[in-house]
């Protein structure tokens, strides 16, 4: 990844958490309120492959990390899992299929969650699966529909300059910085 | 050329899940925690006034287009407003007769505690950052004398304690947490005891460790215990009754308890500063 794209996403980033954490959190419905967290990975891989998926989602989560009070680490593992996951299994999808951005939104964001909740519960956070999934669900996913497009839009800007979709990962690694 | 860069992809993703469950771990293990939690620390020093810079920005925007899409409410709002300030002006000096009996009663029957007890009030600057914790951030951390351990009480009762204690802010983990369990004696004497049991944001809290047809009557409230080793001073109010029943062979009680505190109205708050004393 090239230092300007490396700021550029940094700055995505930012943008993400600052309005997660000032416009999204006061959005609450039944004690859920949207999360755009997962918003992040899931575009990056569509947008470039697995690999930027991953590391997209390890560093957007670990920012995330740093204002919520669950367990440290936690946001950046599901969000590097989810990146790539995102990313494998979208390789054989066209990426202009209409659909494609939503339903990943969709599916990522809830399974994040889940898988978020039951990861905290495992390691020793019991109250992370006592809330109302169905809620969290339904908001989640819904508002993940909604908000996909334009956070895809600012990722494709961020990821601007980058070889074409899958393309991230270069013959000179070396040249990479991340 | 395409196995050795899925080889590489492989690679990648390994060391960022190992990376990440490294973290989890330090911030998991009590003797490393500190290293995390200084890295969180300063973290929110600096995202705190971002934070607050941005909602400084968005807010006057949020109610421009809050005024514009319902002008109808905000001038029949703003009529019964003059209404309501002539009714106001009518009945100022019975007003401040109400008052003074308003803070007696306030002081009778919620926090007497805190009379002897330093406090630092806070306000509350963000709520439920999470969807998965009952968590509330303050404007008071550290510099402030706010440390991790501090009861946390206002509007009526036992808020929650801090969790998290940075330089400027803090977290407190609400009594309505599923992490969340206060020893806590009422009935007759205070003679009972129980554990009231946080089970997560919208959830009802529960009394547990409540022997069978131990007399409980709804609206009963429930203070800190204050016993040893207890992580509150006594007397706090912390729940009231709202149901109960004993189920036949059951070992224990099932009471279902409100909080005290009014937790959608909390504004402000007093920290407690207060520590268990030494066994």
């Amino acid at each position: 990844m090239t230092g300007r794209s490396l700021i550029r996403v940094a700055l995505v980033i930012f943008v993400v958490l600052m309005v997660q954490q000032t416009v999204m959190v006061a959005l609450r419905i039944d004690g859920a309120h949207p999360d755009l967290l997962w918003l992040l990975p899931i575009t990056a891989a569509l947008l470039d492959g697995p690999e930027t998926g991953a590391i997209i989602g390890f560093w957007a989560g670990l920012s995330f990390d740093l204002v919520l009070p669950t367990p440290f680490g936690l946001s950046a593992l599901v969000g590097c899992l989810l990146g790539y996951v995102t990313g494998v299994l979208t390789t054989a999808v066209d990426p202009r299929a209409a659909w494609l951005k939503p339903v990943a939104a969709l599916t990522g964001s809830v399974g994040a969650d889940m898988l978020f909740a039951v990861l905290g519960a495992v390691l020793g956070q019991e109250q992370m699966v006592q809330i109302n999934f169905l809620a969290l669900a339904l908001v989640v996913g819904i508002s993940s529909v909604v908000l996909v497009l334009p956070v895809n839009r600012m990722m494709r800007w961020a990821l601007a300059g980058e070889s074409n979709r899958r393309s991230l990962v270069s013959a000179q690694a070396d040249s990479r910085l991340w | 050329m395409a196995r050795s860069r899925r080889s590489r992809r492989t690679l990648t993703v390994i060391v960022l899940v190992v990376l990440s469950l490294s973290l989890i771990s330090l911030d998991l293990n009590g003797r490393t925690h500190s290293v995390t939690s200084g890295v969180k620390s300063v973290a929110n020093d600096v995202y705190a006034p971002l934070r607050q810079g941005v909602l400084d920005v968005i807010s006057p925007i949020g109610s421009f287009f809050a005024g514009a899409f319902n002008y109808g409410s905000v001038q029949a709002q703003n009529e019964q407003l003059q209404k309501t300030i002539g009714q106001l002006r009518a009945s100022q000096a019975e007003r401040g007769f109400e008052q003074k009996q308003l803070q007696a009663l306030t002081k009778l029957e919620n926090l007497p505690f805190l009379q002897s007890l330093p406090t630092v009030t806070a306000q509350t600057i963000d709520e439920f950052s999470s969807n998965f914790t009952a968590t509330i951030t303050l404007d008071k951390g550290r510099a402030d004398g706010v440390d991790v351990g501090y009861p946390v009480v206002g509007a009526g009762g036992l808020v929650g304690t801090v969790i998290q204690s940075f330089h400027h802010t803090c977290v407190v983990q609400l009594v309505t947490d599923g992490q969340s369990k206060v020893g806590v004696t009422f009935g007759a004497g205070n003679k009972n005891t129980a554990i009231v049991d946080g089970q997560g944001p919208g959830s009802s809290m529960t009394a547990d460790l409540v022997p069978p047809r131990t007399p409980v009557h709804k609206g009963e409230p429930m203070f800190t215990s204050g016993l040893q080793a207890a992580a509150y001073p006594p007397g706090i109010p912390v729940a009231s009754v709202r149901s109960f029943h004993t189920a036949s062979g059951a070992s224990q009680e099932s009471i279902e308890v409100d909080p005290k505190a009014d937790l959608s109205s909390i504004a402000y708050v007093d920290v407690v500063q207060w520590v268990p004393p030494p066994p």
